[in-house]
């Protein structure tokens, strides 16, 4: 039996005032009735287009935005009051877009001790967090750098850093990768894998990035503030008309293999060699 | 270019003057500032510049970085030599050409003026090359804390000064990357008069506004997602424990301080 | 004839004139013909921005020259600041350089500039504006209003409303979604095709050039590495790689498919034309 870590239940958020939006027809919910929950140890990649929602249910999994309606529990909290709220934070952490935006000191260790020095532990402790956090991202060699003179996947690997090191059970990424080259998002992705394989930090990937979801444990997608599908990533990249209609794509080699006809939905380049090999060895 | 600029300039190292505690530092920094005002004649200032130079040695910056530092005073250097020879006349005339008089007087005080500041910029560029930007704000919150009971909310600066080191160079991209993108619309930022070239730099200001403020908007989530609730409850990973060095810097500078004032009592003061 | 934009030697130095000096870009040589779309790849730092960046003047060669239809921009100062009109260049997220009050004027400070007529600038802002899908109504709105897909619109037509000879794009599809992305190669595509202009696109994404280009530049280690029609760069996989590059998933399917030993050529970079080659492959098996 799993343990639940994050459960949304019937969870409806407006940005504007609920006052205004009920004055206002045309002022859309930005999540609309959502259910939504992780397991403990899960990997769970949330798929939408811009505006679709995705962000939003990325903010309530730790508290910045509170529902307008429905709850949002994290370990059975609900963020009721700011104190709850810190609470719900030392178990959920999050990494955002913007690099930049997100590094707080002016040396890369110093950075990573913030979260945890906000948490009050001990000087010693903090330290040996530090440079295990460090290391874990590889970035341990960069510790005296400066942020900004950082690469973009660096400094995502640092902004990891700084959430690994205040241990927290779970981490939301909202597009970690958006604004990176494919060498960052390399780098990223294979930091955000080991996380959750090594050290079995549950982990919820936003990305409008198909091939990212890919190996995920479970893909939710998302369109107009509603889950529109759910499921195991072969399961899902097998509809690929239905994903395109929520404005998605699939990797070329599941589109490939679809435009084929081929039944079996692949998810990477080795399985579409070897099923395209089936269906010509088959024809022969 | 503006990418030039640097701001919190750190140098990395080991030496003594790196291990010193960052709040003995500043404090002494500042002391030492006071006393360079307090030379009156060539023998004190000769122990502050003495004091300047060994600083400089124990610190191992290199002197190309310091010298680097002085760069941008050499105008007023040069200003404040020439606005001493000419105003303060007096003792004998070396040289006399129409209104121009060199004195004795005015000589030795404009060298005066220049090795006081001289001084005074190594001696605080070396704190700022020594310490890193986080530890320098850290000591000034501890070093200011007493100022709590007058309601100052000391951590609350701290943390604004640490997050504007952080986001100068970043900020300072920026203008580099909004300029280049209207320069290839056709905005003309080096020709025109004052009003022209004000009204040129709307085009520069308000993205920068715009995008500074969507950047504060997100930190303010980071921050938030990473526990920040201000000063209260927080730990700090590096500690700063005064260690024998720093009593050894404060018995030198408390060393200084009587020296200088032992010799402005007994020499002639130049100014 | 004149190419639309050629370099010759171009040589670009970081921190010239101090101990940390390195060539940003050295001995660049392109030729780039009227109406062509080329693609320039290369990864973080390789050069490619600093080089785009002197094809419009923005930065000056430490030694080389950048032509425009035969002509040097560094000529005179008259020559540079036309330059900038004829050759526009669209910055990486170009939304973030939007600052008028209201849209249309947003679109209308490149014209302004060029001092053209209240006329002809009104003519060329509906233009553009309707030529990257800005609604009319949304012309008097405050560019602030918009959402990020719709900004990004407005900032191109605000580059392309100058009617510039050449248009180059630096990572136009950069954070965008998959639906916004694809919509946006069809409007450069499209805008070729309409003011037959010549467009230079920077990108690191393969699968967006391979759809778009008809000639490929690589940009490596400061210079030009590879440079052809898109067939000729992406059957060197292998090089591309070795540069940190990744050609399109496509191609490297079949390169697999034909390691494997069955015989697909081996310059396919688009999924039509895979399934299209397979079909056809597929179906003449069966009739043998």
């Amino acid at each position: 039996m799993s343990e639940k870590l994050i459960e949304f239940n019937n969870v409806t958020m407006f940005y504007n005032d609920p006052d205004e939006a009920e004055a206002n027809e045309n002022i859309v919910p930005a999540l609309l009735n959502v259910d939504f929950s992780v397991n403990k140890g899960e990997f769970v990649a949330v798929l939408g287009h811009n505006g679709s929602g995705k962000s939003t249910l990325a903010k309530l999994c730790n508290a910045i935005y509170e529902p307008s309606s429905g709850t949002v529990k994290v370990k059975g909290i609900v963020a009721d009051n700011d104190d709850k709220a810190d609470e719900i934070r030392r178990i959920v952490g999050m990494v955002f877009q913007n690099p930049d935006n997100q590094i707080v000191a002016t040396i890369v260790e110093d950075d990573v001790a913030f979260g945890p020095e906000n948490l009050g532990i001990e000087p010693k402790e903090i330290r040996r967090r530090v440079d295990d956090a460090l290391k874990a991202v590889n970035m341990y060699d960069f510790r005296h750098r400066e942020p900004h003179k950082l690469s973009g996947g660096q400094k995502q690997r640092v902004a990891i850093a700084g959430v690994l090191a205040m241990q927290t059970e779970c981490i939301v990424l909202d597009e970690p990768t958006a604004m990176l080259d494919p060498m960052g998002r390399q780098e990223v992705m294979q930091t955000v894998h080991r996380m959750n394989k090594e050290m079995g930090i549950t982990i919820v990937l936003i990305t409008h990035f198909m091939d990212e979801a890919v190996k995920a444990d479970r893909v939710v997608v998302m369109d107009g503030g509603r889950i529109v599908m759910q499921g195991k990533p072969r399961e899902i990249f097998s509809q690929v008309e239905e994903l395109r209609s929520h404005g998605l794509d699939v990797p070329q080699s599941t589109e490939l293999c679809n435009a084929l006809g081929l039944e079996k939905s692949v998810l990477n380049v080795d399985e579409c060699v070897e099923e395209i090999a089936k269906m010509l060895g088959g024809a022969r | 270019m503006i990418r030039d600029i640097t701001i919190g300039q750190y140098y990395p190292g080991k030496s003594l003057l790196h291990k010193m505690d960052p709040r003995m530092k500043l404090i002494l920094t500042f002391a030492i500032i006071i006393v360079i005002f307090l030379c009156k004649n060539f023998f004190s200032l000769g122990i502050i510049a003495v004091t300047a130079v060994l600083a400089a040695i124990l610190s191992r910056v290199p002197l190309k970085m310091i010298l680097k530092s002085l760069k941008p005073i050499v105008i007023i250097l040069i200003f404040t030599a020439v606005l001493n020879i000419f105003y303060t006349q007096g003792g004998d005339t070396w040289f006399e050409w129409k209104f121009i008089k060199l004195t004795e007087k005015g000589v030795f005080t404009a060298i005066f003026t220049m090795v006081r500041i001289v001084s005074l910029v190594t001696i605080s560029s070396l704190l700022t090359y020594t310490t890193t930007p986080t530890m320098l704000t850290d000591a000034i919150e501890r070093v200011l804390s007493p100022l709590k009971i007058f309601k100052i909310k000391v951590h609350t600066l701290a943390m604004m000064m640490t997050l504007a080191l952080r986001f100068i160079p970043t900020l300072i991209e920026e203008i580099d990357r909004i300029m280049n993108a209207q320069k290839a619309r056709g905005a003309d930022l080096e020709t025109g008069g004052i009003i022209q070239r004000a009204k040129a730099l709307v085009p520069i200001f308000i993205p920068l506004m715009v995008s500074s403020f969507r950047r504060a908007y997100e930190l303010a989530f980071a921050m938030t997602c990473r526990c920040y609730t201000g000063g209260e409850g927080r730990t700090r990973m590096k500690q700063m424990k005064l260690k024998i060095i720093d009593f050894f810097a404060l018995v030198a500078c408390i060393a200084i301080t009587a020296g200088i004032i032992v010799l402005n009592h007994f020499f002639e003061a130049v100014i | 004839m004149n190419y639309a934009l050629e370099t010759i030697g171009l040589t670009h130095y970081y921190s010239k004139g101090t101990p940390q000096q390195v060539a940003a870009i050295s001995d660049v040589n392109l030729k780039i013909e009227k109406g062509e779309l080329v693609g320039i790849i290369g990864h973080t730092g390789s050069g490619k921005s600093t080089l785009i960046s002197h094809f419009n003047g923005l930065l000056k060669p430490d030694s080389g020259k950048v032509l425009v239809n035969g002509v040097d921009i560094h000529k005179d100062k008259e020559t540079l600041r036309n330059t900038r009109f004829k050759v526009g260049l669209c910055f990486q997220y170009p939304e973030y350089q939007l600052f008028e009050e209201t849209v249309y004027k947003d679109i209308a400070f490149g014209p302004k500039n060029m001092k053209l007529s209240d006329e002809e600038i009104k003519e060329r802002v509906f233009k553009a504006a309707a030529f990257v899908g800005v609604k009319k109504e949304h012309l008097n709105q405050s560019p602030f209003d918009l959402s990020g897909g719709e900004k990004r619109r407005v900032a191109i037509a605000g580059v392309m409303s100058m009617e510039p000879e050449i248009l180059i794009f630096d990572e136009p599809a950069a954070g965008l979604d998959p639906r916004g992305r694809k919509d946006l190669i069809e409007l450069i595509k499209e805008y070729r095709k309409q003011t037959g202009s010549t467009v230079i696109v920077v990108s690191h994404s393969m699968e967006d050039i391979a759809c778009m280009a008809d000639r490929v530049v690589v940009i490596n280690n400061s210079t030009v590495a590879m440079q052809g029609s898109v067939d000729e760069v992406f059957s060197r996989s292998e090089e591309l790689r070795s540069m940190g590059l990744n050609v399109p998933e496509i191609t490297e399917i079949f390169a697999k498919l034909r390691a494997k030993g069955i015989d697909v050529p081996a310059n396919v970079y688009t999924v039509e034309q895979g399934a299209e080659i397979l079909r056809r492959l597929a179906s003449g098996r069966c009739a043998e």
